[in-house]
């Protein structure tokens, strides 16, 4: 292999890398527009990755797989959103709630459908799919035309998003939401109808994220697979300032980060390689925090991003 | 009267022919005090019968509540704090839902569900605390109530809020976000929007209560233009000036029942005060203190905002012992970075506030809290309380470190609790129990907990920043009594207020703060209302 078709290589990866990152940030750009804040992400991804796993591999379809992962998601999604919207729970603990429930839920369906232990596997993916001619282009072609379906989805979603907050009365309304829900409410906005909305939404487009994980990037499911890419989502929401197009920024980025640590425990060799390895795999957390620091600071989100809030 | 009641919608359910109801037109003129109400009548934009509603705590805030009004007319709701006056309105407007009662507009029975519904039937309320969102345009703020699914069509709102304000005279610039307008022109947003959405009913809740008086003589311009226009406007005040001023029929509540309806033109100001406050004497205005050393000599004092812009320009002015200076302006003008800087609770640029030869500025609030400075918070819940401590131990904070309430470091928890009766009664705080929860206590009580606390520890200076928020007449009477009386002691007071009213009836000098400068001073005894209300907005002249 040349440089060039390594350097390549790794670009496509890096971008394959953000396609889930960038399908979850822009669900959670949905719902923290509305004022929520959802932590619980990090579960909804991981049972959005199993549920799609288990409906793919139990009927052998894909395209099953992809719809359980919308109804996983959107189920756990739903879940915390009747703890934060119809009982007005704390927003944090109970995302955090809904994490632990996730990953104790998952491994116990695990072993119930697959009660002689080990990872199953599928035997079939969704492949990347190359877009005729445009894939031809040289460098550009091989790194964003020769990706999975999913991936011109979260592209194509990035506008549709965009257009859906600052250009529909939705929009408007969810935005007025996230800045003060008494207001809103006293102008006559439902507000517990638009946060159920966006919160389905985000469930679907984190199912999405979670069934690439388990039906493109990987052929099984572990627990792990999806560990972190959730919180990293939310880490992008505020770096891209609660936009999509921010989102999509962020989700390059952190793709990149991730891409590294996965190339890296793959290819490092030598002595000191399996601690190097260790190393990068904390590459994306620590990026996640300077993100933080540095985008947190000066960006001011929706005024009332993660404030309980009960009808008079 | 329930008996009556009853009777009226008997009359109408069955729909009995022109004669009964005429019978009952005149069992109403009997009743000679009373104006007549009866939602038979066709004139009536809205009437209600027999509202009740209790909220969640016991507290009875509408009784058995009765009330009409009529098609282009101005209507003022007059009553004192809590006398359920917001509580009814909101039940118009479909914010809150009653327990029992019902509600009529031209005389076919509704449910109010939601503001929305509330809306469709042509009722709409501009709220005390206004329901725009800050960082939208006008226009965006109109277009959220304006339901048009799908697209949003900005240019449509637009257009409409130009041919509404044109309408009436209005003028606004539909693309200024809404945090740079001042209240005086959110208020007008927030009237533009309901008539954006062709509402004729329009509450104003206590509108005057956040504008100066000029941009007070603006609104009921704006109002009496709604009503030659058909629309009939409610207007809630605890003033009875203004309902004098304003309207054309005023309804009196206390105590969550309605006393009578009146017309405007046949009562005066006296007989409305009686009725708001049974027995209630007004104290007089304009007592004058005894000024003596200084107690505070503040100079050349910059205080930064929360946008990092000077929000306290060069402020200078001093406080004489016994003596209470009343800064009056419009909220916004560095009033709040002013005590804050005062208070230690903000950083100061510059300049200095000496307190016996003890430069305050830029020290800690305990260092500033020894030397004897009392503060009375406007923000009471975030500020004044700490919600989840007992009474006697909130009304301890300040004490809790001297001898007797503690020793050694150990609290005394007899005398803690014995002081805390002793203000209880003296400050006459409705509550049951000392060690009780804060949050227990209505809005009013927390209220005068808090300032029962600043006002019993001996200060020499009090800053005291709204400190008749949210009491009625009477318990702001007590402190405002209360005030008077320290300074009788030779305690300096420092009072801000958004109330002009308090200001003038307990200050010896005014000073008029804009733009973060005093722009200007008046002593009590020569005062220009029109003057001190032009400084407020910025006038020179």
């Amino acid at each position: 292999m040349t440089g060039l078709t390594i350097a390549i290589a790794f670009a496509a990866s890096c971008v394959t890398f953000a396609c889930p990152l960038l399908l979850a940030s822009l669900g959670e750009t949905v719902v923290e527009r509305g004022g929520i804040l959802n932590l619980g992400i990090e579960g909804a991804m991981l049972i959005g990755a199993f549920s799609g796993f288990l409906g793919a591999y139990f009927t052998g379809v894909l395209w099953v797989g992809l719809l359980t992962a919308m109804i996983g998601g959107i189920a756990s999604v739903l879940l915390f959103g009747v703890l934060v919207v119809r009982f007005n729970l704390d927003q944090v603990v109970s995302g955090l709630a809904i994490n632990l429930l996730a990953s104790g839920v998952a491994l116990y369906f695990l072993r119930v459908a697959f009660p002689g232990g080990g990872y199953p596997h599928l035997n079939f993916l969704f492949q990347p799919f190359a877009v005729p001619l445009l894939s031809q282009i040289p460098v550009v072609g091989p790194i964003v035309f020769n990706q999975p379906g999913f991936f011109y989805l979260a592209i194509v979603l990035v506008p549709i998003v965009f257009y859906l907050i600052y250009r529909t009365t939705f929009g408007l309304r969810l935005r007025s939401v996230g800045e003060d829900p008494r207001i809103a409410s006293y102008v006559g906005i439902n507000v517990s109808r638009i946060r159920y909305t966006s919160l389905v939404l985000e469930g679907a487009l984190v199912g999405l994220a979670g069934a690439f994980v388990t039906l493109s990037q990987f052929n099984t499911f572990d627990t792990r697979l999806t560990t972190g890419l959730g919180f990293i989502a939310v880490s992008i929401v505020i770096l891209g300032r609660w936009n999509p197009a921010g989102a999509l920024i962020g989700s390059l980025i952190f793709g990149s980060t991730e891409a590294l640590s996965f190339w890296g425990t793959a290819f490092l060799t030598g002595p000191q390689a399996s601690s190097l390895a260790q190393l990068l795999t904390i590459l994306p957390y620590v990026t996640t925090l300077v993100a933080l620091v540095v985008g947190g600071r000066m960006s001011k989100g929706p005024s009332a991003l993660g404030a309980p809030y009960a009808k008079e | 009267m329930p008996l009556f009641n009853f009777f009226l919608v008997e009359s109408t359910a069955k729909n009995q022919p022109i004669g009964d109801s005429m019978a009952v037109e005149d069992t109403v003129k009997e009743d000679k005090t009373q104006v007549s109400v009866s939602m038979a009548n066709p004139n009536y934009a809205i009437y209600v019968e027999g509202i009740t509603k209790t909220y969640s705590n016991g507290l009875v805030a509408n009784n058995n509540v009765t009330f009409g009004v009529l098609k282009g007319e101005v209507h003022a709701l007059l009553g004192e704090n809590g006398a359920g006056k917001t509580t009814l309105m909101k039940i118009l407007s479909g914010c809150l839902s009653p327990d029992t009662g019902s509600i009529f507009v031209d005389g076919k029975k509704v449910h109010i569900d939601d503001a929305m519904k509330a809306v469709k039937l042509g009722i709409g309320m501009v709220h005390q605390h206004l329901s725009l969102i800050p960082s939208f345009t006008v226009t965006e703020n109109v277009a959220l109530s304006i339901p048009l699914p799908g697209r949003l069509k900005l240019d449509i709102i637009r257009e409409k809020i130009i041919a509404v304000s044109k309408n009436l005279g209005l003028e606004i610039d539909p693309d200024t976000k809404i945090e740079q307008l001042p209240v005086g022109l959110r208020q007008r947003v927030e009237i533009i929007r309901l008539l954006c959405q062709d509402v004729n009913i329009l509450v104003l809740d206590e509108p005057t209560s956040v504008l100066t008086p000029l941009e007070v003589d603006e609104l009921f311009r704006i109002v009496r233009g709604l009503k030659e226009k058909g629309k009939s406007v409610i207007i809630i005040t605890h003033k009875v000036k203004e309902a004098l001023a304003v309207s054309d029929r005023i309804t009196i509540m206390r105590l969550g029942k309605v006393v009578r309806t009146l017309n405007a033109s046949n009562t005066n100001e006296r007989e409305l005060a009686s009725l708001v406050v049974e027995g209630f004497v007004p104290s007089t205005n304009g007592t004058k203190g005894q000024p003596g050393e200084l107690a505070l000599i503040v100079k050349g004092l910059n205080v930064k905002g929360n946008s990092g812009r000077l929000a306290v320009k060069g402020v200078d002015f001093l406080v004489r012992s016994g003596e209470i200076l009343g800064i009056a302006g419009v909220a916004g003008n560095g009033q709040k970075e002013l005590v804050e800087a005062l208070t230690g609770l903000r950083k100061t640029e510059s300049g200095t506030s000496i307190m016996k030869c003890c430069n305050l500025a830029n020290r800690p609030p305990q260092f500033i809290i020894k030397k004897g400075v009392s503060y009375i918070t406007e923000d009471k819940m975030k500020r004044g309380v700490i919600l989840n401590l007992s009474i006697s131990d909130n009304l301890a904070l300040k004490c809790i470190e001297q001898e007797p309430y503690s020793k050694n470091m150990i609290v005394n928890q007899r005398k803690v609790e014995s002081r805390a009766q002793d203000l209880i009664k003296r400050f006459d705080i409705k509550a049951s129990d000392p060690c009780a929860n804060v949050s227990s206590l209505s809005g009013g009580n927390i209220q005068k907990l808090m300032v029962a606390r600043e006002l019993s520890n001996g200060s020499i200076l009090i800053i005291a920043e709204q400190p008749t928020a949210g009491l009625d007449v009477k318990a702001s009477e007590a402190i405002h009594t209360k005030l008077l009386e320290l300074r009788a002691k030779g305690v300096a007071v420092l009072l801000f207020s958004a109330d002009l009213d308090e200001i003038v009836k307990l200050s010896d000098r005014i000073a008029v703060m804009y733009d973060g400068r005093i722009v200007g001073e008046f002593l009590s005894g020569s005062l220009d209302m029109q003057r001190l209300a032009k400084m407020m907005l910025g006038s020179t002249t």
